[in-house]
């Protein structure tokens, strides 16, 4: 292994983080709107929600991938790999944080909402000052798991040509015959990028211990 | 209650699920491949895909795109009257995005068969890829195709190699042996380091890739005997794209006129095949 091959490993490493924290940023909200949509049972649109959660997560990333990737262009979507990869990610981990969001959202004490109604907040200053501060700490942990999962499938993103951390050791240990030193540098480069992560959620949880004392 | 709703819940999910998976299959089947006709590819360019993991075909090495088809590709770019543009990804969707028409050609070492000419048409063979058994460094239980009798067996999935395996299983049956266990790998580096590790007794692949693996790693393997007939591989295009298949063979008959072929031959393969055909019908 040379400098340029650990230098390919570093750059995988990026495409890795910059396309996770894409999935994540783009994937936990819209996972939030769909776990709102079903809790509050919207006619229609819940069962709707309900049956793509269904799908998404009965569908692995691969799978989906070449999906979109090989059967949007016969529809007329051009897609090229990294949006086929974000989207794939999104809407994987959007059906997944659904379901985070949802278990939080039944476990809310409705005497609350119904108290805050009863004092004449409107349904958006409801939602933003009483239930999305509580069901973010009770989904942080859930999130964060789901976060951790989404990292550790980004190497399902090389099929459609995406390199990251493990493809690029895989072209290595093509290149030299000799695979195992680049899996090593591989592996010790995604722990400290979940251990960033638990990290971040830790210092969140603190602070919002911090914030309740106060 | 719950149970009721629980049961049609399922059910209109599982016609969700049906309808959803039909829209998305109805344009695959019934649009057929879009390969880019020339008039097309003038205005946008050919879409290349090649491999990332193929050595000496093509291979990554300090993050440049590299080996014989490479070389060639970068030959295109300077005599092809329209911009090449290449996309780099695993063997995996290479053929599937061909014949869907997500590229317009597979600038790598497809093997000719029968059952690939159904969705794709090949350019002339640009190399020899008779098959060959690789074997560890001296391993005494094998030193002819007879001892390969009941061993397991390593090949990529998909790969022609898996589909010539009943040639290796008949030659076999004629001695009164059999094929052992078949390993099926995502790419060939895998099936490799297996053989290394001693979970496959011998792996399949072309002469030239393994050759080159050979020369890179003389103490862990070993070179063994062919296990085909002839077999070409060649770069593949969608069936139908005869504009693009006389382009790419023009291009490959320029390049052998003028020496280059059989030099980059030479180079990556260690082996120019002077007598390679121009137009190959596989007999599997």
């Amino acid at each position: 292994m040379s400098w340029g091959d650990l230098l390919a490993i570093l750059q995988g490493a990026v495409v890795t983080v910059t396309l996770s924290f894409a999935g994540i940023l783009i994937g936990s909200p819209i996972g939030l709107a769909l776990a709102v949509v079903r809790w509050a049972d919207v006619p229609i649109a819940a069962r709707v929600v309900a049956v793509y959660v269904s799908i998404l997560r009965a569908t692995p990333l691969v799978t989906l991938l070449l999906l979109l990737f090989f059967a949007l262009p016969n529809i007329g979507i051009a897609v090229d790999p990294i949006s086929a990869a974000i989207l794939g990610l999104v809407m994987s981990t959007a059906a997944f944080n659904c379901e985070v969001w949802r278990a939080s959202l039944m476990n809310f004490p409705k005497d609350q909402y119904e108290a805050a109604q009863s004092v004449g907040m409107n349904a958006t200053l409801r939602f933003r000052r009483i239930l999305l501060p509580q069901i973010a700490r009770a989904s942080l942990p859930g999130l964060v798991n789901e976060m951790s999962l989404l990292i550790k499938v980004t190497p399902a993103l090389a099929v459609v040509g995406v390199v990251d951390i493990t493809r690029a050791a895989v072209r290595i240990g093509a290149e030299t015959y000799d695979p195992l030193p680049p899996f090593l540098v591989a592996i010790a480069l995604y722990a400290p990028i979940v251990f960033l992560l638990v990290l971040l959620q830790r210092w969140i949880e603190r602070r919002q211990i911090r914030v309740e004392a106060a | 209650m719950t149970t009721v709703s629980i049961i049609r819940n399922s059910m209109s999910r599982r016609l969700a699920l049906g309808l959803a998976a039909a829209l998305l299959a109805t344009p695959a089947l019934f649009g057929g491949a879009q390969a880019g006709s020339m008039d097309e590819i003038k205005t946008r360019g050919l879409i290349v895909a090649t491999e990332d993991d193929f050595r000496p075909f093509e291979f990554v090495k300090d993050g440049k795109a590299t080996g014989f088809d490479n070389e060639l590709i970068e030959d295109m770019r300077k005599s092809a009257p329209f911009e090449i543009k290449q996309q780099i990804l695993p063997w995996t969707g290479i053929l599937a995005g061909v014949s869907t028409g997500k590229y317009d050609a597979a600038i790598t070492a497809v093997i000719i068969t029968k059952e690939r000419l159904a969705s794709l048409e090949f350019t002339s063979p640009i190399a020899d890829a008779t098959h060959f058994y690789l074997k560890r460094k001296g391993d005494k239980s094998i030193s002819s195709i007879k001892d390969l009798n009941g061993k397991t067996v390593g090949v990529q999935a998909g790969s022609a190699m898996l589909a010539r395996l009943p040639e290796l299983s008949a030659m076999l049956e004629k001695e009164g042996g059999k094929l052992g266990k078949v390993v099926e790998y995502t790419s060939y580096p895998e099936a490799y380091q297996d053989l290394a590790l001693g979970r496959v007794d011998y792996v399949v692949n072309t002469v030239i890739n393994l050759q080159t693996l050979v020369v890179e790693k003389p103490g862990t393997f070993e070179l063994g005997q062919a296990v085909s007939g002839k077999s070409y591989p060649a770069w593949a295009v969608a069936k139908g794209n005869t504009e693009l298949l006389n382009f790419l063979n023009g291009f490959i008959a320029k390049e052998k006129e003028s020496g280059r072929f059989a030099e980059l031959q030479k180079k990556w393969f260690g082996d120019s095949f002077p007598n390679l055909p121009t137009k190959w019908d596989p007999e599997f």
